[in-house]
């Protein structure tokens, strides 16, 4: 008997990072990786799940700055080169370990995956977005929309107008690329903070995702906990909070699922491992070992001596592990029917990049689970959250709490002595782009352009990709720079407007560099 | 994850004094009003139009600074939330208000204290005289910034920063905006209509937290290893990346390398290989411990000659 609803969320986002000014620029591969890891297998799994006609439902963000690199020519360009570089790796990683059967399958592998991974990225016209689009349009997934540029809304919240243009400009680029408003929204780091759901309301949007304290912790008590969503009081947006039990399973360093002993080791790759010549040519052209995706070893212990992966124990791993998470989601599901004498929704939301990139087995792991959830029993049922709103129209209403998914729940990540510096320089960004708008309400040619690459700037300046990076401590340089670099060219454009004397050539260079958003309007930063 | 950077290649040049110089006349323009707040009128800028219609200023650097400005010339104050028990301040006061209060305030300027006074706004409108109460922490003159601890979760709170003179007097030089710490705690207040008793509640919290098991209120996030998931390539949730301690790591490689006349087929162990357009091949191997006998034979195009040559290579590890 149908007991519950399961909501898996993936989480798809990267920061913005195109170079156009550099031949080659490393942290363009955090993009070119998540494709050959993350998203084209992910892909692959929907695509087996429709051939083989199992129904499912999952809900994906795709963050407009992801999908404006997915669908950039010069990225794509760009991959395509990087795919058949490893695809060489891969023919020559073959050749040498002929001598080494237990490497030598792995080779192979490899190959497969690069091959196919260049097979799909060109069978979607290189544009991946088609893909996800296709399912949605499939009805096996919703995809949401999420701050423009995965800016922090709670550090934000004192000009109120950026979280405005962040959702707004958001959404607009949605339309643009599905057709249709987003249903929902992914709020960066879950980052809420209370009242601002009334953009969301503004913009049109039902429904976004909290921590679990988020809703926990709101005013009034939430009757059913984070087991059924509540509209914000005012609003009537509905917030559903991530169940942490779920979460934990997947995500945590000691007892989740990705640390298992037979999974494959992220730490060896054959980029930091192999004699040095040999691997030259597909590393960074500065001569800087980086990783290459080729990793021939399974996490095998604690210990640093690592052991050769074995795909098929991987996978049957793979498999018991995704049993082992329906099991508990059934067990949770029919003790909390008992309990709630209402069907309960575990809502449970995972970066999409943990997949594939950092857990290597996971796209294996969600689609058995998809599969087991589809064939084995009948007490979970997957749903997204506009279907279960559209099911269950009637919830409880509070206002739930400032909170975030980040460490210590709230915003001490992107608020700390490393990176609270940039809020000053941040918010009287947003004070002056909210002046801009303001004082220009119809202009056009070299204004108007000064005017949208401003607001731009503006938005690239806040992604939380930069505060977090700065927060971690650990190779900030470039989260620095582009932090920096963003409110200088914002600067520049507002003294440029102001004293009339706009630099064309200049302004033509940061539009070729910073060239998101083509059709944003600066009116939206009010 | 190990990620090394390279540091780009970036061409640093100087601040022009240009940039400087369009600092200074803005600020001349009087582009602030006494509330602090940024007053964008063109209307107001054009009339410096002529001004900046200068031939010197119009051409603007290609280049402009590198680094942020250390002030943006105006009176803000920003309040934000980190937690619900502490708050963040900065704050930003232009010369001609330290010109000003100096002026009126004479020596006691210099003997005053700089303070923060925390004010509990909760459940009010603040009119700078009605907190529910306050608290003064006494800062350094220099300080432009301020962790604040509230200690206590759910209120909200609004900050100035001010002077505290010699005979108490309070004097507030600039002003935050309100802002309210979430509860670190399930909230006292169940409206009757929803009502439900505590102890279900404090299961169904508890589940919220981890099926069965029953967390201690208001704790359990701090308890949990679920940290910022973060951008893919800077922070595994996986493992953290461990710290080796000494170590050594040593494998061989074979290289087998040759020539032979352009157009012949070559099979090494058998199977065929490429050669490059002069004739030549090189082929890398892994060798693993023990015998490799790898006979590597040349067929002529015509297939009347052939030459079979044998390394035998034997690896053994201690």
């Amino acid at each position: 008997m149908h007991k519950g609803y399961l909501c898996l969320v993936l989480h798809g986002h990267l920061p913005y990072v195109r170079h156009p000014e550099h031949e080659d620029f490393l942290e363009e591969d955090w993009l070119y990786e998540a494709i050959t890891e993350t998203y084209v297998p992910l892909i692959m799994v929907f695509e087996r799940l429709a051939s083989d006609r199992i129904d499912f439902r999952l809900t994906m963000t795709l963050s407009p700055t992801l999908i404006s690199m997915l669908g950039d020519p010069l990225l794509q360009e760009r991959y395509l080169k990087h795919i058949n570089r490893l695809i060489e790796l891969a023919h020559r990683e073959i050749e040498r370990t002929r001598w080494q059967p237990e490497f030598h399958h792995l080779a192979l592998m490899y190959l497969s995956e690069f091959s196919k991974a260049r097979d799909t990225f060109v069978r979607y016209n290189r544009n991946l977005v088609n893909a996800f689009k296709n399912f949605q349009d499939l009805g096996k997934l919703e995809i949401i929309t999420c701050g423009a540029t995965h800016g922090y809304f709670p550090l934000m919240d004192v000009h109120r107008e950026s979280v405005r243009a962040q959702v707004k400009v958001a959404v607009s680029h949605y339309e643009s690329v599905f057709g249709r408003k987003p249903k929902g929204i992914w709020l960066p780091e879950c980052g809420y903070y209370p009242g601002q759901d009334g953009i969301l309301k503004e913009a049109g949007i039902r429904y976004f995702f909290s921590d679990s304290h988020g809703v926990l912790h709101g005013t009034p008590r939430p009757k059913y906990g984070v087991f059924a969503p509540v509209y914000c009081k005012g609003t009537g947006v509905a917030c559903f909070a991530r169940d942490l039990e779920s979460s934990k399973q997947v995500w945590s360093s000691i007892e989740g699922y990705p640390g298992d002993y037979n999974y494959r080791e992220f730490y060896r790759d054959i980029g930091f491992d192999l004699e040095y010549d040999y691997i030259r040519p597909y590393i960074h052209p500065d001569g800087v070992r980086i990783n290459t995706g080729i990793k021939y070893y399974r996490i095998t212990g604690s210990g640093n001596n690592k052991e050769a992966y074995v795909p098929h124990w991987a996978q049957s791993k793979a498999a018991e592990q995704a049993g082992n998470f329906m099991f508990n989601r059934q067990k949770q599901a029919a003790y909390l029917y008992d309990f709630m004498q209402k069907k309960p929704i575990i809502v449970s939301p995972y970066d999409a990049e943990l997949f594939g990139h950092w857990w290597y087995e996971g796209p294996m792991w969600l689609e058995f689970l998809i599969r087991k959830i589809a064939c084995d029993q009948d007490e979970l049922r997957l749903i997204t959250p506009s279907e279960y709103l559209e099911e269950n129209p009637r919830n409880q209403v509070i206002t739930p709490s400032m909170s975030s998914w980040g460490w210590k729940g709230y915003s001490e990540m992107w608020l700390q002595g490393s990176n609270d510096w940039i809020y000053r320089h941040l918010h009287i960004a947003s004070e002056k782009m909210t002046g801009l708008a303001k004082s220009y309400s119809e202009v056009n040619g070299l204004t108007k352009r000064a005017l949208n690459q401003a607001l731009r700037e503006l938005l690239l300046a806040q992604s939380s990709d930069w505060a977090f990076i700065l927060g971690t401590g650990t190779h900030t340089e470039y989260a620095l720079r582009r932090t920096k670099d963003h409110l200088l060219r914002f600067n520049r454009l507002y003294e440029e407007l102001n004293s009339n004397s706009i630099d064309e050539a200049w302004l033509a260079d940061i539009e070729y560099k910073d060239n998101i958003f083509p059709g944003i309007d600066y009116r939206l930063h009010q | 994850m190990v990620r090394v950077k390279k540091a780009k290649k970036v061409v640093v040049k100087k601040t022009r004094s240009t940039n400087n110089r369009i600092r200074i006349i803005k600020a001349k323009t009087g582009l602030r009003t006494e509330t602090g707040k940024v007053s964008l009128g063109v209307q107001e800028l054009s009339v410096g139009t002529t001004k900046f219609s200068n031939p010197e200023i119009q051409r603007l650097p290609k280049t402009f600074s590198r680094e942020l400005p250390s002030g943006y010339g105006v009176d803000k104050m920003a309040l934000l939330v980190r937690d619900p028990w502490w708050l963040y301040t900065y704050w930003e006061i232009k010369q001609e208000t330290v010109e000003r209060l100096k002026s009126e305030l004479k020596d006691e300027f210099y003997i005053a204290k700089r303070v923060l006074r925390v004010y509990d706004v909760t459940n009010i409108i603040f009119n700078g005289s009605n907190a529910n109460h306050f608290f003064d922490i006494q800062i350094h003159e220099f300080a432009n910034n301020w962790y604040i601890d509230a200690g206590s979760p759910g209120k909200s709170w609004c900050v100035d920063l001010g002077l505290k003179l010699s005979d108490g007097r309070f004097i507030t030089i600039l002003r935050s905006n309100v802002v309210q710490t979430p509860l670190d705690g399930p909230s006292e207040i169940t409206d009757e209509e929803w009502m439900i008793p505590d102890d279900m509640f404090a299961r169904l919290y508890g589940m919220g937290f981890g099926l069965g098991r029953s967390s201690p209120v208001g704790k359990a996030w701090r308890e949990r290893m679920i940290s910022s998931p973060g951008i893919a390539s800077m922070a595994s949730p996986v493992k953290k990346a461990q710290k080796r301690g000494f170590w050594l790591r040593v494998d061989c490689e074979l290289i087998v390398y040759g020539a032979t006349v352009p157009d012949a087929k070559v099979t090494v162990q058998g199977k065929a290989i490429n050669l490059r357009p002069d004739g030549t091949f090189t082929l890398r191997f892994a060798l693993p411990d023990g015998k490799q006998v790898i006979p590597v034979k040349a067929v002529s195009a015509d297939k009347v000659e052939e030459r079979v040559i044998t390394p035998i290579v034997t690896r053994e590890t201690k």
